[in-house]
């Protein structure tokens, strides 16, 4: 079944939803108690993103409190041209992965129901702590069944929860474990694992679809904030506010002047420049004696405190990434730099001077020891890297049939010089003239980013040429990289295919101009931009999943035919 | 399904902390595959697993082999990068010639060979494939009746976990990436002793039951609403989630006893480096963990990987990482392959050699473990230089409980090598006729090594 349902990819289902039967319109309406509202059965799931790690735990801090503790191995994440939310947003659940989860689940209900904690968060007393109180019950999973799947439960969703309650209470004898089982259940299911999206029929365009009123609360909350909406936002949802022009102004205006902003912009700029796999960088010891796992943890915070510095809390000039000194540095980074370390502080701001060569982000430890391998510099993976991440220029796979045989061993003693070698093989040419020049011109800093004039003795040229456009070194490499447009236009499109999870569409060409041209008339201002795309209808476009069929009690029945 | 258990009743009887001794309904996950008798301990179960290593062998157009044996059937002869088995000779066949055909689909570099010999089909693209892998259809047939249906083991200490099991083709499984997170999954909390005299069930094993029935209770409610996509991947989901039902129901049986089982000393956590000398170490001590947690009965399929297709292991010391070396060594014309990659090669394969030692070490009835296993081995490519698809080294090792007809080289140049998926599919015990699309499609395994 799994093979015919997976190979059926070639033919997929009709699809005929669209000028279809008048549906009627969804009820919006909020329910007086704010508990248990039915879902309307015209809406459709349109995709399904799994949490990932931080809003996971920035969802269980928000809503239990930030001591809750959290120990476990999530799932690898996945990306996709570029993205982990695009990857996320393709991935399920192994059954690793569900297992940790269904511990964790329990383990967390466990530390929110504590004898200590219970009070704080408990919405009732129960007539009782040893007999089931269903009133008690109710508003308790309402509360936290709305928290946690970001929407109203349904009766249904409700009912199953508290028969786990009673049944707990039970056997237990204890109200209170009873609730635990209740939460662990609400934290195990898909509805919270996965941010599960969903659209309604528009009653102001018949035969069209919007995004419902709490997924769009989704979207602008983990936009803004890496997390689930809060009670406010979920109000806002729950009345239609976010359906009017002023009620989302209202919402983004409130979540962007958070100081909350600082987390989402952050997990935007993780994501997008790719700051992981921190944990398991290997370097050769013999080679690179002053690499250690402290050493990858502080390049990795070096990359993130400078990004929010410069982007959020100085609010400057986006390009900048690529020609700013100044930074941050701790003792175990300033061996790595060669910079005596006189601060008593953990960390101290730095700015790296002319003769250093560095330039922006790129020229940091974290970047260059993160595109290397475990024994050497490659010019050829920092290229592919700088292309990917700033230009969304992706390198394609190596052809097969490249004819290697015809590549020769290389005693040159510089990396260049190697690389040139091969540039006499035209199969490899091809994407060796991109990848290759701005790596070149970063090859004054070995595997781990130390800096280095010579290589065997050789002095090392950092002259570049990537098609016609001539840079020396980093700094030479910034300044293209500044001047190049391509980088603000790759920024734009992936705070858009971040928030959303959908590549803009070809339809979306003088959207996403527009977008651009906006950022640009802003001074690339980055919480600019987020504010400006989420203000825009295109943020809560529908993208209708293949395969969806017109009749969804039809659909329910081919799944269970299955 | 299988949710017949009145949890109510049952615990009524427990909770009160008495240890009641437990009519269980019979479930169908205690059964065998026939349903038609229980599959106790006195007969020792069939194991399946694959073990994959990265980058191939060599076997150059210039100058012959340095791993396809001469000799066909029977006492073939050790060639230098099959060293590492020698020992083993006797228990392993191995299968040269064959090749993955990925008709119009692209020859994706490091990709489309083992992703057609997992899942049949050649994938459109680098990082999904077009169907599960064949391991999950094993263990759909043999997996149901231990606490881990499948235990999914990287030992190449890479920077990012590497796993070729999937289910949906995106989701791949999420690995045990160190010998103390492998021995906390198997021997941590929730192991049960199977020769232990004391057994009792714990009740709240049934509480946790509770929290995942509210859960499948709305599984038919979400099913109605989503896209195809999407439905995939909850299928996928649902599929994990009562993979867990099942470990807590396992839980709530007395394990039979199992004479080679003893619990082995936590490890100690290694210092992560990614030189062969210390990803054959750590392949080792995870093979030695693995072994002692299918003696226990904790699982009965696994997949095991080495080193992940762009292997990016090295000779202590050396800046160059194996796959640079594979494609950037020339072949010396004297010898007529290249001597690096063919060392490193021969390297790789020793981690092969330690992991069925320790498969062979422990002692099942009158044989080992590894007569009772079935392991498909096998790589990404064939000639690393060229990313070849022709002669991908495959082998099979272990005896499945007498069904393989092991020490035979069998060679086929051109035939496909789902040929080879098939076989040990069924050798295994799925109940499955026919594998891989398009040219890759077969219903012929290789009767040769049938028993």
């Amino acid at each position: 079944m799994k093979i015919a349902s997976i190979s059926g990819l070639a033919a997929p289902l009709a699809f005929c939803l669209l000028a279809s039967t008048p549906f009627s319109a969804p009820s919006l309406a909020a329910d007086a108690n704010n508990t248990a509202a039915e879902q309307s059965n015209n809406t459709l799931v349109v995709a399904t993103r799994r949490l990932n790690e931080a809003q996971y735990r920035q969802s269980i801090a928000d809503i239990f409190g930030d001591d809750i503790l959290i120990n476990a191995r999530f799932e690898p994440e996945r990306r996709e041209r570029g993205l982990l939310a695009l990857g996320n947003a393709t991935l399920s659940l192994t059954a690793a992965g569900f297992e940790q989860f269904f511990n964790l689940s329990q383990d967390i209900s466990a530390q929110a129901l504590d004898a200590e904690r219970r009070d704080a968060i408990m919405p009732c007393v129960p007539a009782a702590n040893s007999s089931f109180d269903a009133t008690c019950a109710t508003r308790f999973i309402s509360q936290y069944g709305e928290l946690l799947f970001r929407r109203p439960l349904t009766q249904a969703e409700l009912g199953a929860r508290l028969a786990t309650a009673a049944t707990g209470t039970e056997q237990s004898g204890d109200f209170h474990t009873g609730l635990q089982l209740a939460l662990a259940s609400l934290l195990t299911a898909p509805e919270f694992l996965f941010r599960m999206e969903r659209a309604e029929p528009d009653p102001e365009h018949v035969g069209q679809w919007r995004l419902d009123a709490h997924t769009r609360a989704s979207r602008l909350s983990f936009l803004f904030w890496n997390s689930a909406p809060d009670a406010a936002l979920l109000a806002a949802a729950r009345n239609g506010e976010l359906f009017t022009e002023q009620g989302l102004q209202t919402q983004v205006q409130r979540l962007s002047t958070s100081p909350r902003v600082e987390d989402g912009i952050t997990a935007f700029l993780l994501d997008m420049m790719q700051i992981d796999g921190f944990d398991s960088m290997i370097k050769d010891a013999s080679i690179y004696p002053k690499f250690n796992q402290l050493v990858a943890d502080s390049a990795r915070q070096q990359m993130v405190k400078t990004l929010v510095d410069l982007l959020v809390v100085r609010e400057r000039d986006y390009r900048e990434i690529f020609t700013s000194n100044d930074t941050f540095l701790n003792r175990p980074l300033a061996a790595v730099y060669q910079v005596p370390y006189t601060s008593t502080e953990e960390w101290a701001p730095y700015t790296f001077p002319d003769s250093a060569e560095r330039s922006g982000i790129f020229s940091q430890v974290g970047f260059l020891s993160q595109y290397a391998h475990p024994g050497t510099s490659s010019p050829t993976l920092r290229g592919i890297k700088l292309h990917e991440i700033f230009l969304c220029e992706h390198t394609p796979e190596p052809p097969a049939d490249v004819d290697f045989s015809a590549v020769r061993d290389s005693d040159a003693a510089t990396s260049r010089e190697r690389l040139l070698d091969h540039m006499s093989n035209p199969g490899c040419i091809v994407c060796h003239q991109r990848s290759d020049p701005p790596g070149l011109a970063l090859e004054h800093f070995d595997g781990l980013g130390q800096m280095r004039k010579y290589e065997n003795g050789q002095l090392i040229d950092v002259s570049a040429d990537l098609f016609g456009n001539q840079f020396v070194g980093a700094q030479g490499l910034g300044r293209f990289l500044y001047h190049d447009p391509r980088a603000s236009s790759c920024l734009v499109r992936n705070v858009y295919t971040y928030g959303t999870a959908q590549m803009p569409a070809g339809s979306q060409r003088a959207y996403i101009n527009e977008q651009i041209a906006q950022f640009t008339e802003n001074g690339h201002r980055l919480p600019t931009l987020f504010r400006q795309i989420a203000s825009s209808p295109e943020f809560f476009h529908v993208v209708l999943p293949e395969g969806t069929q017109q009749d969804a009690n039809q659909l329910a029945e081919s799944v269970t035919a299955q | 399904m299988t949710k017949t258990i009145n949890r109510r009743s049952l615990l009524r009887g427990m909770i009160g902390g008495a240890t009641v001794s437990m009519g269980l309904p019979l479930l169908n996950l205690f059964l065998n595959e026939n349903g038609n008798a229980y599959a106790n301990g006195a007969s020792i179960p069939t194991r399946f697993g694959t073990y994959f290593w990265g980058l191939g062998l060599t076997d150059t157009p210039a100058g012959g082999t340095r791993w396809v044996p001469g000799k066909t059937g029977f006492d073939y002869d050790i060639t230098p990068e099959l060293q590492a088995i020698a020992a083993f000779k006797n228990k392993v066949s191995v299968f040269s010639g064959f090749r993955a055909i990925p008709d119009t689909s692209p020859n994706l570099v490091h990709w489309s060979g083992h992703a057609s010999i997992l899942s049949g089909v050649a994938p459109g693209s680098s990082g999904r494939f077009e169907a599960p892998t064949l391991d999950t259809r094993v263990a759909d047939a043999i997996g149901g009746t231990t606490r881990y249906k499948v235990l999914d083991i990287d030992a190449s200490i890479s920077r990012r976990p590497i796993s070729y099991s999937t289910r949906t083709g995106t989701t791949f499984a999420s690995p045990d990436q160190s010998p103390l997170a492998l021995y906390q999954r198997l021997f941590g909390d929730g192991f049960q002793d199977p020769n232990s005299d004391n057994w009792a069930p714990d009740p709240t094993i049934m509480l946790r039951q509770s929290v995942l029935s509210a859960v499948t209770d709305q599984r038919q409610a979400l099913m109605r609403s989503v896209g195809h996509e999407d439905q995939i991947k909850l299928e996928q989901y649902f599929t994990s989630l009562r993979e867990m039902e099942n470990q807590l129901a396992v839980q709530l049986q007395r394990p039979e006893p199992r004479d080679a089982c003893v619990l082995p000393q936590s490890p100690e956590e290694l210092a992560r480096a990614g030189s062969v000398d210390v990803v054959n170490n750590n392949t080792r001590v995870m093979a030695r963990l693995l072994a002692m947690g299918l003696a226990c009965d904790q699982s009965r399929v696994f997949n095991f990987v080495h080193t992940g297709g762009t292997s990016e292991t090295y000779v202590p010391g050396q800046s160059k990482i194996y796959h640079q070396i594979t494609h950037d060594e020339p072949t010396d014309a004297q010898l007529g392959y290249q001597p690096e990659t063919s060392k490193l090669a021969g390297l790789v394969m020793e981690g092969f050699g330690a992991f069925l030692e320790e498969m062979d070490a422990i002692k099942e009835a009158d044989g080992t473990l590894l007569d009772n296993c079935l392991v498909f081995a096998l790589s990404d490519t064939g000639y690393a230089k060229i990313h070849s698809l022709e002669n991908i080294p495959m082998m099979l090792a272990g005896g499945a409980s007498g069904r393989h007809k092991t020490g035979q080289h069998i060679h086929a140049p051109g035939e496909s090598v789902t040929r080879v998926s098939l076989t040990a599919m069924q050798l295994a015990g799925a109940p499955v006729g026919e594998f891989g699309s398009g040219s890759m499609r077969t219903a012929r395994p290789v009767t040769d090594v049938i028993a």
